[in-house]
């Protein structure tokens, strides 16, 4: 048992070792542009557009959200075509992981909004779904060829900007619905309010997930740094941003959902008085 | 006029179209059908509590039923225990007076049946003491020689001397 333990070491080590030598041995591409473009790049999205279907050029940002999209479908699919039909009313690992899931996200509906709930839950299951698998996305690497013939590794979709104004705003709009669903007209004054949620929600989760891929791409430019520490950085931080934006985004929603959709009692006006209120002397 | 940041609305659209068709399809086949299940899962165990709740209530009223009878049961019980007590009483004190009467009866019976025996006896002694001194006096005055009345005497104490050292 030992011997075979120290033969599975030794030969682990040889093809690390191999690796590592034949990784530095063989001539490399070099860089193609400087740290300043290609960091620009991560941000802007300028330099290296992709077509989309020949229709029009996007980001490749767009790109990584429609697979992560499809991705997400076909999984749905799969799992309501072959395991929602099989679910006991004492679940097996899977389903556990699966009702998590959903219970998760209704909870923080419930407990934020207990008086209307029904949507905001539905809406912050798919952000959620959709912000923690599109940040997992980028651990991948997935190439695409842009419009100029370079190859783009696919970032996280909500590392575009656009994306991510995307789902800001689309949050805001949530929360409005909610401030109009439980006040009226006057749930809009209230929404209105806070205005600045549009912006910082947008840019919040812009900020958050460039953050990662300015490092991430930092890492990796210089040769040096690309071994070991990719681990910690390309797979645990991405691992934990993904928890933390998809935790921070959804709850953020579902906490200004409750508190604009709650129904605000008309304060009486100061003039009139109430029948059966004494009169206070002056 | 183009917007800082690469920010495009197309983009924005396309995203929003994106996003929109997930978020569809990810409640038509997961949210619900999952949210339902657990729905279902949490009204079966309800409705399983409910129904545990309503039987105990039912085994509860039973019981209650139940004891109220066993009560009853006891303290009929009870009544009949001294019932019978007293009936055995009664019989008891009945019974002891008709032995006092039946012995005293037999008291009565012996009495009567030893006084009688007595009479017998002492009639019987006093005959026979008639005939002892019938036959001394026909032995004292047929034979002997001397004072029949001390002869008598003698004979009678002789007699009397003979049966105690017997």
């Amino acid at each position: 048992m030992k011997q075979n333990k120290k033969r599975f070491l030794l030969l682990w080590l040889c093809i690390c070792v191999v690796l590592l030598v034949s990784a530095l041995v063989v001539p490399g591409g070099g860089e193609s542009e400087t740290i300043q473009e290609a960091m620009r790049d991560a941000v802007l999205h300028e330099t290296n557009p992709i077509s989309l279907f020949g229709l029009c050029t996007v980001n490749p940002g767009y790109i990584s959200s429609l697979v992560v999209t499809v991705v997400l479908l076909v999984a749905a699919l799969l799992i309501r075509v072959f395991f929602i039909p099989r679910f006991q009313y004492v679940p097996g690992r899977f389903q556990m992981l699966l009702e998590q899931a959903v219970g998760m996200f209704d909870g923080l509906a419930k407990s934020n909004s207990p008086w209307r709930n029904g949507f905001l839950g539905a809406y912050v299951f798919a952000a959620g779904a959709y912000i923690f698998t599109g940040t997992l996305f980028e651990l991948f690497g997935f190439q695409a060829i842009a419009t100029n013939g370079n190859s783009v590794t696919l970032p996280a979709p909500l590392s575009d900007v656009n994306g991510a104004i995307m789902l800001g705003v689309l949050s805001y709009l949530v929360i409005f619905s909610g401030a109009i669903a439980g006040n009226g007209i006057r749930g809009i004054g209230s929404a209105l309010k806070e205005i600045s949620l549009l912006i910082s929600m947008s840019f919040r989760l812009f900020g958050a997930l460039l953050s990662g891929l300015l490092v991430t791409e930092l890492v990796y430019y210089y040769i040096q740094l690309s071994f070991v520490l990719p681990v910690l950085v390309g797979v645990l931080f991405t691992l934990l941003h993904a928890l933390i934006q998809s935790y921070v985004l959804t709850m953020l929603t579902a906490l200004f959902y409750g508190e604009m959709s709650e129904r605000k009692e008309r304060r009486p006006k100061a003039g009139k008085k109430q029948a059966g209120e004494p009169l206070q002397n002056v | 006029m183009s917007i800082p940041l690469n920010i495009d609305w197309q983009q924005i659209l396309l995203h929003l179209f994106n996003f929109a068709i997930l978020a569809g399809g990810l409640y038509l086949l997961l949210y619900r059908p999952v949210k339902n299940f657990m729905e279902q899962r949490q009204n079966h165990y309800e409705s399983m509590h409910q129904q545990a709740q309503q039987d105990r209530e039912q085994a509860e009223k039973l019981k209650a039923e139940y004891e109220d009878k066993l009560s009853q049961v006891e303290a009929a019980i009870t009544q009949r225990k001294t019932e019978a007590e007293q009936e055995l009483s009664q019989l008891r004190s009945q019974r002891v007076a008709e032995a006092k009467q039946e012995a005293e009866a037999i008291l009565a019976k012996a009495r009567e049946s030893a006084k009688r025996e007595q009479e017998e006896l002492v009639s019987s002694v006093s005959k026979e003491l008639v005939d002892m001194a019938v036959t001394a006096a026909e032995k004292i005055a047929l034979g002997a020689d001397g004072d029949p009345y001390e002869q008598f005497l003698n004979l009678a104490e002789r007699r009397t001397s003979h049966e105690q050292s017997r």
